[in-house]
This record gives C-alpha cells, structure tokens and sequence, in this order.
C-alpha cells in the first residue's frame, strides 16, 4: 500500500488505539498515512488533549489495566507518546479538520508541533483521502 | 531449532500488533540485502503479518517454525 487517510473522529484512550496502531504499522512499512481529527478527536492534537485521553463509558473502570496491557504490548501507554511514535517513521502526518478545531478549542498556539497543521476538510478529503489507496474512518 | 544462520536477531516476545511490525522493519532497515533476520515472536498475528510482510516488501521468509507458543522466522534481506 502506497497511501492511507484515516478520518478520525471518536477520542478517549482506548478508541484512539486502534487508528493510531494502523498508522503506526503502516508509516514503519513506509506508507504514507494522513489522519485527519475531526469532532471531539481533534482534541488529541493538544498536548493537553493527548495527555488527558481516557477509557470512557462502560469501560471507564478499565483505564489503569488498559494502559498496563499496552504497555506490554510495547507500545507507550500515553498517546501523546504514540503520536510522537508515528511521527519518528516520517511517514505519517496529523491534521486538525478546522471546523472541529474552531468548535473544540484547538488552535495553532495549543496544536502539537506533530501536527502538520489546521485543515479544511474539503482540501483533506479531496487531496488526502481520495488521492490515498485506502481510506478508513473511525 | 533451525540450521539457519542469521545474521541478525530481533526479539519481539510479549509483545503485540503492531509492534512487531514495526521493530520487524526498523531491524531489517540495519541489516544488508542478503543477510538474515531471526525473528522471535510470541504474538499469534506474527503468523499471518509476517509471511504477508515479506510478499510485499520483497523480502523472503526462509523458514518459520512454533513451539511452546514461541515463534520463530528467519527472513533474507530482499
């Protein structure tokens, strides 16, 4: 695979995990991958955001053993470190959809300096996601 | 245990997808086109991730074998 865009759009700890481990394992192959944050999920590109990610819901009594089994799985427990991971392969880039930023209070002072910037939805999903091989929403 | 000499050893033990993936092709990116890459895993994806990696990558899985839950493969740099 050449390409992949992934639309993110659910946060919390655990719903963030598997989008970010397909970009992982795909950016280590040397595809190119391109998130795109959208609704609540655009918040995970805030240090703050990233760092205060938790197991929401049904499963918020699991957030301490979650993190504890993808520790060792060997993966970093904080997603702020799971995107500076990704980062490292130079293959995988962060957008922040600025509809989601302007709503959920992200902006370019609070975006992680991962992050390759605030985008408009139609430049991603025209030049991103219709351009990519394959493209998945979460 | 295998006749294979690798020439290199990743151990991926306790680990999961999609760590052994990616420590997989970081390994490989040290090693020479030629060369050998043992790899140990105890992940059961490793079983189907690792043959479909080498058919994409061009890279060639040798031999893979299991035992007591402890995988094992050696792969030759493409």
């Amino acid at each position: 695979m050449k390409s992949l865009a992934i639309v993110v759009r659910e946060d919390g700890y655990d719903k963030l995990l598997t989008p970010l481990a397909f970009a992982y394992l795909q950016g280590a192959e040397g595809t190119q991958v391109d998130l795109l944050f959208v609704n609540w999920a655009v918040r995970a590109l805030t240090e703050e955001g990233a760092k205060g990610q938790v197991i929401q819901g049904e499963h918020a009594d699991q957030d301490g053993w979650v993190r504890q089994q993808v520790e060792k799985a060997g993966l970093p427990p904080d997603i702020y470190d799971v995107i500076q991971a990704l980062k490292a392969t130079d293959n995988v880039n962060f957008y922040a959809c600025s509809l989601a930023s302007s709503i959920f209070g992200v902006n370019e002072d609070n975006l992680i300096p991962e992050a390759s910037g605030i985008v408009g939805a139609s430049w991603f999903l025209n030049e991103k996601a219709a351009k990519a091989e394959h493209c998945q929403y979460f | 245990m295998s006749d294979i000499k690798a020439d290199s050893k990743l151990d991926t033990s306790g680990k999961c997808c999609p760590m052994p993936i990616v420590e997989t092709n970081v390994a490989m990116k040290k090693i020479n086109s030629g060369e050998i890459l043992e790899i140990i895993a105890t992940d059961p994806g490793t079983l189907t991730d690792i043959p479909s990696w080498c058919e994409r990558t061009g890279h060639t899985l040798m031999e893979s074998g299991e035992s007591d839950g402890v995988i094992q493969f050696y792969v030759k740099k493409g």
